[in-house]
């Protein structure tokens, strides 16, 4: 499983690949938890590359309710038909029956993960800690049967059981019972190495030795009292407008250049002073002055 | 090792995860079982990913999760697990002693001198013997404590009310709800003779409130957890926390019903009451171990202190700032602040001001009133 996840351009660590690799064969869902920026959802992108498979994304957010997860009426094509029934006349009864077919029915992405013929599907329920208890509910419910109730429709099986990866940013604690239903892996922000082999492996036309130097100052970074720290999402933003810059070696300048790339909050700005980021650039220098 | 002292093997690691107190059910102990079959039970580091994700191990259960998956899955055979678990019996009783362990008195005081400068206003009371100290409560008349709770009954829940983004069918105004206006329209054979509408739920309120029960916080400590209690009664959701030198969680402590006994019981529980202060500290390890679990989104935490801090202010400003950002209000409620000549130029209250949504008096009553009437506002 790492081998094949590295292969598509996601260095995994023994755990992600552990846990992903469980995940596709107990066939449970998997929460991942951990800061932004880590690589929760390029995990869901990764594994649906690595099954060669569909990706289906759900993007949780404050209000999300069932109508936009899982499946909408198309009311214009109704309204349409009934104007048309109401000309020919006909059967009422058949006309209900028909207008709400399946032929009406919008699938949302909850729907059409269970319903896609070719093949199960990953499908992604990201920031899940951003829908309100009650969804969550509700996404245990889908996630523990795999079939969902329409009720003018009668209840749809899943042809295949999607392989489900769900993400948090813990803003919100997830329930005990959902989290019960999964499995868990918690992203730490990458090592040295990692980070290293990360931005090689994403941004390419950066050197190795930029690439040390980059992973060097972040890891740094990380060590201050940040209320944002920054991810590996950052860090390769940061390796990519270094690269348009053409800044092929760290110094203060690039770093002052570039600083909105990594920091994305005033306070994280303000804390880190002139003479701290003169410290950090020396550190990521001499460190690999000296290898 | 054969399948079933694997599984029985498996079960008394979950009951040494579930003794140092990490939440692992019989579920989650399945689980674990079916991935032990899928990984190479010889790899140990394997191993040790594979119950970690299915035993759903957080970041904050993980230093025990690795100590006792170091402890018992240190060798396979029966002769390893036997050595385990007496290794580990001695953890064993001291775990179980551990959540009692700040309320007993052979906890040393932690308590440092106070330094002379200490920020006017009024100067608080301090006794370096505040462990035992037990305060009689008996100031406020019963009167007034009624008054209060109708007060504060109100107050808890114009604090706390909130329109939800979520929509939810409604007999007034509000977006049209087409799923439903159509399952109406059929009814009358496909005419619209009146629309099926939607508005925002009203939301259950939700008060986390931090309750600063040190010496200089004394005079008002009466007061200030009748409120509490009232607000408890108001929003059952409430969930209350203690502070002076460390931090106890009150929420089980507190029996709807008499305000005087729960007072004394807990002047009774609370290490330190009536003690000193380290604000930062507490709100500090607040954040940190009860943060994830009682202040989301549609939380609102009520601060109840002076702000007469003596220790370091950055771990405050820490903490207030993850506070503000992640709780949907922040109200600091301090006693001082009743009287005309304080101004909040204590360390710790002036770093913690930016963080505040609303900051008022609560000295008495009329403080409270005017109070509802802000929130309100």
């Amino acid at each position: 499983m790492q081998e094949a996840m590295e292969r598509h351009g996601y260095v995994a660590e023994p755990a992600i690949a552990t846990a992903a690799y469980l995940a596709t064969q107990m066939r449970k869902p998997l929460l991942v938890e951990g800061d932004a920026g880590v690589g929760k959802t390029e995990i869901a992108k990764v594994l649906a590359r690595v099954l060669d498979t569909e990706l289906i994304r759900l993007q949780c957010y404050e209000g999300l309710d069932v109508n936009t997860a899982l499946y909408e009426w198309n009311y214009q094509r109704q309204l349409l038909r009934l104007r048309m029934a109401e000309r020919d006349g006909g059967d009422p009864a058949a006309l209900e029956n028909l207008i709400f077919g399946r032929d009406y029915l919008l699938e949302r992405p909850l729907l059409r993960a269970i319903t896609r013929r070719e093949g199960p599907p990953v499908l992604l329920v990201d920031e899940v800690d951003r829908a309100d208890d009650g969804f969550e509910a509700f996404l245990l419910e889908v996630l523990s049967d795999f079939q969902v109730t329409i009720p003018e429709l009668g209840t749809i099986k899943a042809e295949h059981v999607p392989y489900v990866v769900l993400t948090s940013n813990r803003t919100r604690e997830i329930g005990d019972a959902l989290r019960r239903r999964c499995l868990y892996l918690y992203v730490e922000h990458p090592s040295l190495e990692k980070e290293v082999r990360i931005i090689r492996a994403r941004v390419p036309e950066v050197s190795e030795q930029l690439a040390v130097q980059i992973g060097r100052f972040m890891q740094a970074l990380r060590g201050r009292r940040l209320s944002k720290p920054p991810g590996a999402a950052e860090t390769i933003d940061w390796a990519r407008a270094l690269m348009h810059l053409h800044h092929d070696r760290l110094d203060r300048e690039a770093v002052d250049e570039t600083l909105g790339c990594i920091l994305k909050d005033p306070h994280d700005v303000a804390e880190l002073a002139d003479a701290d980021r003169t410290a950090l650039v020396e550190r990521a220098l001499v460190a690999t002055s000296a290898p | 090792m054969t399948g079933r002292d694997l599984v029985a093997h498996l079960a008394r690691f979950a009951r040494a995860l579930r003794e140092r107190s990490v939440k692992v059910g019989l579920s989650d102990e399945v689980d674990a079982a079916t991935a032990l079959t899928l990984v190479d039970i010889g790899d140990r580091d394997e191993v040790r990913r594979a119950l970690g994700a299915s035993l759903k191990i957080r970041p904050r259960d993980r230093a025990a999760f690795e100590d006792a998956f170091d402890r018992l899955w240190r060798e396979p055979g029966a002769r390893g697990e036997a050595r385990a678990r007496r290794a580990e019996s001695p953890a064993r009783r001291e775990n179980a002693a551990l959540p009692r362990a700040g309320w007993g008195p052979g906890t040393p005081p932690n308590v440092a001198p106070r330094p002379g400068g200490i920020p006017e206003g009024r100067v608080p009371s301090y006794s370096a013997d505040a462990m035992l100290r037990r305060k009689p409560f008996d100031e406020c008349t019963e009167r007034d404590l009624a008054a209060m709770e109708r007060l504060i009954a109100r107050f808890a829940l114009q604090l706390a009310t909130r329109r939800s983004r979520r929509l939810v069918p409604t007999r007034g105004r509000g977006l049209v709800d087409l799923r439903r206006s159509f399952r109406r329209a059929l009814g009358s054979r496909g005419e619209f003779l009146s629309l099926a509408r939607r508005a925002r739920a009203i939301e259950v309120p939700r008060l986390v409130v931090l309750c600063d029960t040190s010496g200089s916080m004394d005079p008002h400590t009466r007061f200030l957890l009748t409120f509490i209690l009232s607000l408890k009664k108001a929003a059952r959701r409430t969930e209350v926390f203690a502070f002076n030198t460390t931090l106890t969680r009150l929420t089980p402590w507190l029996a709807p019903g008499r305000v005087g006994l729960t007072l004394d019981r807990l002047a009774a529980g609370v290490p330190d009451w009536a003690g000193g202060t380290r604000i930062g500290a507490c709100l500090a390890d607040f954040v940190e171990h009860h943060g994830d679990d009682v202040v989301n989104a549609h939380t609102v935490v009520v601060v109840l202190s002076d702000g007469l801090d003596r220790g370091d202010i950055a771990p405050l400003v820490g903490a207030m700032r993850t506070l503000h950002a992640r709780a949907r209000r922040v109200i600091w409620l301090n006693p001082l602040l009743g009287d005309p000549r304080y101004t909040p130029e204590a360390r710790g209250m002036a770093a913690a001001l930016p963080y505040v949504d609303v900051f008022a008096p609560a000295h008495n009553l009329e403080s409270l009133e005017r109070l509802v009437t802000l929130v309100a506002a």
